[in-house]
């Protein structure tokens, strides 16, 4: 039987808005900056998901029950997180419905921001950002606003889904990467990929409260990062760090 | 029935078996290991996230622990093949302060427990400390 996976809408949703999506990664890089853009841009929440692939969990948030992977909104922006790790078995059909309701409403552009885990991340005081794109046309635009492309390498995960259902929906589809701890919160990483989000697409984001909260987020953080770190054990995340053959 | 549909069948089969076993499997360690909360009120102790790799000379264990004071940091040799991390946090931290007010307890130190499942020599362990990320270094035991 075919467990289901549903968007449930509970506002207007915009056309032609860019669709972010933020899940539990590598340092939790894109669920902090995607968190923290919902916060400072005062996005409202305008859908969730619903699925038995899920565990049966709700986030209680002021006294209120939310659904774990909820999406946030507002007239050109569309925000998707989750509050907790996607189980790998679930994540083929999650992602998929996410990239096919961004289809359904327009969306211009699927953006992931996420992490690139480096061993030596503690001696990195400056991660460096790297992008990846769904085409040629998108790769030379992240090329002229001055952004790294990553040339060659694996992506694992959400991302990778995510870029594949876009390639497949012909919806453009690009991906923010910044080096990142593999299993630790990295609110610095997720400050540079936000950075670079804001500037590519000149949507003004202040970044300097979530560095100065940095040390309480990777408090806070500890629990989703254990489980997020389970699942990416599962989907065999470490293939990132591999070198890829190409002949 | 054809060919081509008996094979995929057994596949199929297989598959089943497969996710059957992962099952139990999870099951299993569940219930070896159960799962607790990453922290304890009686001794006041958030649990830390840790890492521990091993290279042919040394075992390095990596622990993440914001907001500490880094004199305060304590690396013990439990047994032959368990380390403890302890340190204080600069600022106390409460379930309040997580808007958490269905539990009461308040929170003063970072403590982690690894397990290493080579030989290393605790008296020689080199202690780093970088950002919050704490770095201990043990050089293995011929």
């Amino acid at each position: 039987m075919l467990e289901s996976v549903e968007i449930v809408e509970k506002k207007p949703i915009p056309s032609e808005a860019t669709m972010i999506i933020g899940l539990p990664d590598v340092g939790l890089v894109g669920l902090i900056a995607t968190s923290y853009l919902i916060t400072e841009l005062k996005l409202e929440e305008i859908a969730y998901m619903d699925s038995d692939l899920l565990p049966p969990v709700v986030v209680l948030h002021k006294g209120l029950p939310h659904a774990p992977l909820r999406i946030y909104g507002n007239q050109t922006l569309i925000a998707v997180i989750s509050e907790l790790a996607v189980p790998v078995p679930a994540i083929y059909s999650i992602i998929r419905e996410i990239v096919d309701w961004g289809q359904a409403k327009k969306v211009k552009r699927i953006v992931s921001m996420g992490g690139i885990p480096v061993e030596n991340r503690q001696a990195i005081t400056e991660p460096q950002v790297f992008g990846a794109a769904s085409n040629q046309e998108l790769l030379d635009t992240l090329n002229k606003k001055g952004l790294s492309v990553m040339n060659e390498g694996y992506i694992v995960g959400p991302q990778a889904l995510s870029m594949r259902y876009s390639i497949s929906r012909k919806v453009p589809a690009i991906a923010i990467l910044a080096q990142s701890f593999y299993n630790y919160p990295d609110p610095e990483a997720a400050a540079t990929a936000l950075k670079e989000f804001s500037r590519i697409f000149e949507i003004k984001v202040d970044v300097s409260k979530l560095l100065e909260k940095g040390e309480e987020i990777r408090l806070k953080a500890r629990d989703i990062m254990k489980r997020t770190r389970q699942e990416m054990n599962r989907m065999k995340k470490s293939q990132e760090y591999d070198l890829p053959l190409y002949v | 029935m054809s060919e081509k549909q008996r094979k995929r069948s057994i596949l199929d089969v297989m598959n089943e078996y497969m996710e059957e076993f992962e099952t139990l499997a999870d099951e299993l360690m569940a219930s070896a290991f159960p799962e607790g909360p990453s922290w304890n009120t009686e001794t006041c102790c958030l649990q830390a996230l840790s890492n521990v790799s091993v290279t042919s000379r040394e075992v390095i264990v990596t622990a993440d622990m914001p907001n500490i004071e880094p004199e305060t940091v304590k690396v013990e040799a439990v047994d032959e093949n368990l380390i403890e991390i302890t340190a204080k946090m600069k600022k106390k931290v409460r379930f309040a302060d997580l808007g958490i007010y269905h539990r009461q307890g308040e929170f003063s130190f970072l403590r982690c427990q690894d397990r290493i499942h080579v030989a290393f020599d605790a008296e020689k362990m080199k202690i780093s400390c970088k950002g919050g990320i704490l770095e201990v270094r043990f050089p293995r035991k011929k």
